[in-house]
Order: structure tokens, then C-alpha cells, then sequence
């Protein structure tokens, strides 16, 4: 399994999950990571460090632990064995530390999962005025400027139902960076979606990639991943079996079951 | 294949566009005789329609004989409660109609703040969609009103509705956090009222739709949280929370509730210590109702929990909200929601179900009203069981229908916008 991982051949730069890239300082780190559901293995041992302000493509065939991987950063799975430390902060039993990673951690769902009872304005609010215990009216301020980030400030007293697709994410992006994230994940953010709208919710993600956020994206978006990601990890069977650069993974991927996926989505 | 499929599937031709004269005779013939076997329904239904509507038309009208109703209408509305007291009905009734207003102005406003009710409609607009919303309880109470022979209830109704209308007036300029000391104000409120209505007369003397009515809203105001806990509690992961919570919902769920009402009325005696004063009737009534009722709540709550997608939850924990928070302010508004016409059913069913109360610890509440009024020496064997029954189906149908009503119109409003 580490032979894969480290397959000799890869660029020298991203020789492995490991390193990082950009100033070194490691933002997340997942150390031996593996996760069971009953008796299947969904994680073996995952090694990976993301750098501050490095973006992450996650790429692989459905079941291939992509998304458990990032649902584990921020305890949405509890894992089996291994370290997962956030900006410093090591994800324990402790609910204080679930809790911190979790305020630090903003996370972007497949199905929005936006809240339906609530206005788009009280969605975004409702975190910061909650959790971070900030008045009413600054949040308000706060979450009508990252609209405005997003791009749809107009909707702000709408009702999620009354939304497109495409605008459902940009409001879940928002709602997620209105408590000022360190990190955040995105699992298949515009799988759900009609292709019209992809790049809508692309667009909003590469300025936030652009401002430098540190990001992990389960995407197949290799079109996203060329444009704003520091580096590709295939995941396979619940390891990652090839880390590059995108244009690693689009000239030279190594590993046959790289080339064989990456023949079927491309 | 494509012949096969039209054929297959028998789509019938397109109807020849209808004259555009079509009138009555038109509408008639195309809906109720287009066919032999159609005519032949029509006039056969028509037939049973129309017996039916004469006779109950000509019991109403003709051989109905409402003086039974007529004359024991206090007794009815309020039992056996002492004439000299009833102002004391009248300040409580004018009480709730007040906070019931201020809350209804309170909640308007908000609504307006929130945009999502158009400010300033003209009064007659608002009267007319009101009498429309409330129409059976309007009707009904006019009813009541016209067949009192004394001024008292005009003036009892006059009293409230004015009270109503300036607490709805008042309401608007609440203070805007004013939600908790409303809520915790009604609380104070009925405690308050319900000691003002017994201190003089005890519950003895409670009887007729009142007792009824109380025991229905004391019912539904207290089970409704128990049930609330419940379902959490049936879905904790703490093993004896959930353990006790499943034995409490099977066990009641598994007892009829006239066999409970009797074991409260009658053998709770054998279970309370003898220094201990036994609680009255009614209070074992309202217990036992709302044991009973915060079992099926409970279910209904957590078939609206288990309706909601996980994803819901998990946004609000990414979110980093507590786990409490999650429940009450993401969790519990969209299940409530989802089950609003599950609960109210339960609601109605427990309104209608006081009667067995009345039944089974001899209550004189209003079926018992019913039943002894034809014991009566004025109209004693003159078979008059159908007025009375009536009458009191009567009330309790004003009572459900308005529940019904109003809870599709929560279910409106608080369904907008969302999917």
C-alpha cells in the first residue's frame, strides 16, 4: 500500500501524500487514517498533509473513500485508528476539540443540505449568531457581503426552495465561509447539479481558491482541478493510489488504474 | 411497434370542441346523463340525497323539539357551576381572549417585519377573511346566542370580542423580544385563571363543554412537550433513556384509555399513601389524558424526525452547532412541520375523547349534560335523546372543524417558500 502511495515514478516535487507544498506549513494532517463501516474497510491507513493555502483535488470511482475521507476531517465519521490534526488541533474524543475543528472547518455538501425553514439570509446568519455568538445585526452585514461574494445578494429573503441548483451551493458556500473557515471541504459540490449551472458554483469556488483558502475538493471537475489545484489524489478501494500536479494526472499518470479512470471521466 | 403502442395504450379521440352556447341543460346532460348506467346512478343517488336531506331538513325544522336544548342551555356550557360565579367565566374567558389577541398582534407584526405578509390591509378585508377563516365557530356561537334567553351571553360575547380586538391592537407594539415573557406570561396566566375558576366551587361543580374544553386544553398544552422528550428520548443513544421511553409509549399506547380512566378514577386510592390528600377527578383526568396522549404524540413526532434527510443534521454539526441546538432549531421545526396534520388529528381525537371521561368518573360534562337532560320531569320519556345528542355533536363538530381548519392554515404559512 505505501509502495503505491509513494510510486517511484511520480513527480519529484509531489514524490507523496506527505509532503506539501507552497510555504510548509501543514494545515491538515491525516496520519494512518482507516475507517470501518462493520466489516468493510472504507480507509486503509491514509497519509496525507495539505499546506495552508494549497488546494486538493480528490479524484476516484464511486466508493473509493473520497468522501468518508473529508467526512472523517471533521467528525461527521469518527475514524478507527489513526491522527487527524487540524491547524494543531488533533481530532479526539473530546467534544471541545470536535466542536473547535468543526468551527474552523467549513464544509459543502453534494445536496446543498441548506436548511428549508429558514430564509437564505437566516441560513448563513444562523452559525455566526449561534455558535459564534455575533449580534444580529453584524451578522447580517457579514452574510450580505459574502452573497455578494457568491454573486446573489437579491435572494437574500427568499426561501432555499425558491432557488436553483446552482444557487443553492453558492448560498451553502456562503453559509460555510460566514464563520470564517481556516479550511474547507467540498464533497462532489456540483455532482447534483444541472450542467448549466456547474460553472456558476466553479466559478465562486476558484475565486475562493484564488483568495486562498485552504481547500480539499472531491470533485471530477478535472477542468477545476487544472485551473486552481496545487495537486490530484486518486483514491482507489480506500487508498490513494497516485498524487500529482494536474498536469501529472493529464500527461503522465503512472498507475494503470489512474490511466483506466481517468479514461472513462476525461 | 409504434402502431402497436398508440393501440395498445387506447388513447381515446379527442373530444369535439364543445359549442360555445353550453349552458345548464348542457352541463347537465354531459355530467350526470352522458350514458345509460349514468342516468340511472344520478337518479338513484338523487333519490337517497334527497330522503335523507328532507328528514333531517324536517327534524331541524318540524318535529326536532330543541326546547330540551333551549332550556338546559347553561347546563350545556358550564354544568353545575353556581350562577352567583359565573362572572367568574366571564373575566377568564375575556382573560385568554385578550393575551390571545396581543399574541395574534404580536405574531403579525413579525410577520410583517419579516415580509412575508402584506402590511396595512384595509379592516373590512381583514373582518371578512377572519368571519371566513372562522366561520363555524362564528356561526356556532351565534347559534348559542340566539337560543339564550338571557342578556348575560350577549354581553359575555361582546366582552370578549372587544377584549380580542384591543389585545390585537395593543399586540403590534409589544416590545420586539417579547416572545418569552408571552409565553411564560400565558403559563403564569392559566395557572392564575384556573385557580380564580375553582377557589370558590372546586371542580365538582365544573361541568357541560367547559370541562370538555378545559380538560382537551390542558391536555393538549401539557402532552405535547412530554411527547416532544419522548421521541427524542426513543432515539437517544443513552441505552436507560431509551429503554424507559419505549416501555412508557408501548405501555400506553397498548392500554385503552377508558380502562385508564377508570384505574385512575377508581383504584388510585390503593396506590397513594393515606396522609396524602388524593388528587380531584378532574386533575386525574388531565393526567391520564395526557400520559395517554404523549404516547402517540411521541410516535407521530418521531415519524416526523426520522422524515428528515441526514443531511440536515450533518450541515448543522459541519456548522459546528451544539448538539441541543441541532435538534431545536434545525431538527424539530421541519419535523413538526411535516407531521402538523398527524398531531392535530391526535389533538382532535383527544378533544372528542374527554367524553369518556365524563363516562367513566360520572363527570357532568357535556354528553352526561345530554343524557341526564331527557331524565329530566319536563322531558322525561318523550324520547328527546336525538336533540340533545345532537346538540352536543354539535359542539364538539364547531370545536374539531375550526382545529382542522386552523391547522391547515399554520400549515399554509409555514410552508411558504419552502420545498
Amino acid at each position: 500500500m505505501t509502495d503505491t502511495t509513494t510510486g517511484s515514478t511520480t513527480t519529484a516535487a509531489y514524490a507523496d501524500a506527505t509532503q506539501v507544498a507552497g510555504s510548509g506549513e501543514v494545515m491538515i494532517e491525516l496520519d494512518g487514517v482507516v475507517k470501518r463501516f462493520g466489516s468493510f474497510t472504507a480507509l486503509h491507513e491514509i497519509d496525507l498533509k495539505v499546506a495552508k493555502q494549497e488546494v486538493v483535488v480528490v479524484i476516484g470511482p464511486s466508493g473509493s473513500g473520497k468522501s468518508t475521507m473529508i467526512r472523517c476531517i471533521n467528525r461527521l465519521e469518527e475514524h478507527d485508528a489513526g491522527r487527524i490534526v487540524v491547524d494543531g488541533v488533533e481530532l479526539t474524543r473530546d467534544v471541545r476539540n470536535i466542536q473547535e475543528i468543526r468551527r474552523e472547518t467549513g464544509m459543502v455538501f453534494q445536496q446543498f443540505n441548506l436548511f428549508p425553514h429558514l430564509s437564505v439570509l437566516d441560513n448563513v446568519t444562523l452559525a455566526p449568531r449561534q455558535v459564534r455568538r455575533m449580534p444580529k445585526r453584524d451578522a447580517e452585514a457579514l452574510a450580505m457581503e459574502l452573497l455578494e461574494q457568491v454573486r446573489i445578494p437579491e435572494q437574500a429573503k427568499k426561501y432555499p426552495g425558491q432557488l436553483s441548483g446552482g444557487q443553492q451551493q453558492r448560498v451553502a458556500i456562503a453559509r460555510a465561509l460566514a464563520m470564517k473557515p481556516k479550511v474547507m471541504l467540498f464533497d462532489e459540490p456540483t455532482s447534483a447539479l444541472d450542467p448549466e449551472m456547474i460553472n456558476e458554483v466553479l466559478d465562486t469556488m476558484i475565486d475562493l481558491a484564488n483568495g486562498g483558502m485552504t481547500m480539499i475538493v472531491v470533485t471530477h471537475e478535472m477542468g477545476f482541478a487544472e485551473k486552481v489545484a496545487g495537486r490530484v489524489v486518486f483514491m482507489a478501494d480506500g487508498q490513494i493510489v497516485e498524487v500529482g500536479t494536474p498536469k501529472h494526472f493529464f500527461t503522465d499518470p503512472q498507475e494503470d488504474r489512474t490511466k483506466l479512470f481517468l479514461s472513462q471521466i476525461l | 411497434m409504434q402502431t402497436f403502442l398508440t393501440e395498445d395504450l387506447a388513447v381515446p379521440p379527442p373530444e369535439p370542441p364543445r359549442p360555445p352556447t353550453a349552458g345548464p341543460a348542457d352541463w347537465v346532460r354531459r355530467n350526470l346523463f352522458r350514458s345509460v348506467g349514468d342516468g340511472v346512478v344520478t337518479v338513484v343517488a338523487a333519490i337517497v340525497v334527497g330522503f335523507v336531506v328532507f328528514r333531517f331538513a324536517r327534524f331541524l325544522f318540524s318535529t326536532g323539539r330543541w326546547e330540551i336544548v333551549r332550556t338546559n342551555l347553561k347546563l350545556f356550557m358550564v354544568g353545575r357551576y353556581p350562577a352567583d360565579e359565573l362572572w367568574r367565566i366571564v373575566v377568564a374567558l375575556t382573560a385568554v381572549a385578550f393575551v390571545g389577541g396581543l399574541i395574534a398582534g404580536f405574531v403579525a407584526r413579525r410577520h410583517v417585519v419579516a415580509g412575508t405578509v402584506a402590511p396595512d390591509q384595509p379592516v373590512t378585508r381583514r373582518l371578512v377573511a377572519l368571519v371566513g377563516r372562522l366561520w363555524p365557530l362564528v356561526v356556532g356561537v351565534l347559534l348559542l346566542l340566539f337560543l339564550s334567553s338571557s342578556p348575560g351571553p350577549w354581553l359575555t360575547a361582546a366582552a370578549i370580542v372587544v377584549a380580542a380586538v384591543l389585545g390585537r391592537l395593543a399586540g403590534p407594539y409589544l416590545p420586539r423580544r417579547s416572545a418569552v415573557v408571552l409565553v411564560l406570561g400565558s403559563i403564569v396566566l392559566a395557572a392564575a385563571l384556573v385557580w380564580f375558576l375553582t377557589r370558590p366551587v372546586g371542580w365538582d361543580r365544573w361541568g357541560g363543554i367547559m370541562l370538555n374544553l378545559f380538560l382537551a386544553t390542558a391536555g393538549i398544552t401539557l402532552c405535547f412537550p412530554l411527547g416532544v422528550l419522548l421521541a427524542l428520548g426513543r432515539r437517544s443513544k443513552l441505552p436507560l433513556i431509551r429503554a424507559v421511553c419505549i416501555a412508557y409509549i408501548e405501555l400506553f399506547r397498548g392500554v385503552p384509555l377508558f380502562v385508564l380512566l377508570l384505574l385512575s378514577a377508581i383504584a388510585l386510592g390503593f396506590f397513594i399513601p393515606t396522609w396524602l390528600e388524593p388528587p380531584g377527578l378532574v386533575v386525574r383526568a388531565i393526567v391520564v389524558f395526557t400520559l395517554f396522549t404523549a404516547a402517540y404524540v411521541a410516535e407521530i413526532v418521531r415519524g416526523g424526525l426520522q422524515s428528515l434527510p441526514k443531511g440536515q443534521t450533518e450541515a448543522a454539526q459541519a456548522l459546528g452547532l451544539s448538539p441541543v441546538k441541532t435538534t431545536f432549531l434545525i431538527v424539530m421545526p421541519q419535523a413538526l412541520r411535516n407531521v402538523i396534520p398527524a398531531l392535530v388529528g391526535q389533538f382532535i381525537s383527544l378533544f372528542k375523547d374527554t367524553t369518556l371521561a365524563g363516562a367513566a368518573m360520572g363527570f357532568l360534562d357535556a354528553l352526561q349534560v345530554a343524557n341526564a337532560a331527557t331524565a329530566q320531569d319536563a322531558f322525561r320519556g318523550q324520547r328527546l335523546l336525538a336533540e340533545s345528542l345532537g346538540f352536543v355533536m354539535l359542539l364538539f363538530w364547531i370545536g374539531c372543524i375550526t382545529m382542522s381548519r386552523e391547522s391547515q392554515r399554520l400549515e399554509r404559512t409555514l410552508g411558504v417558500g419552502t420545498r
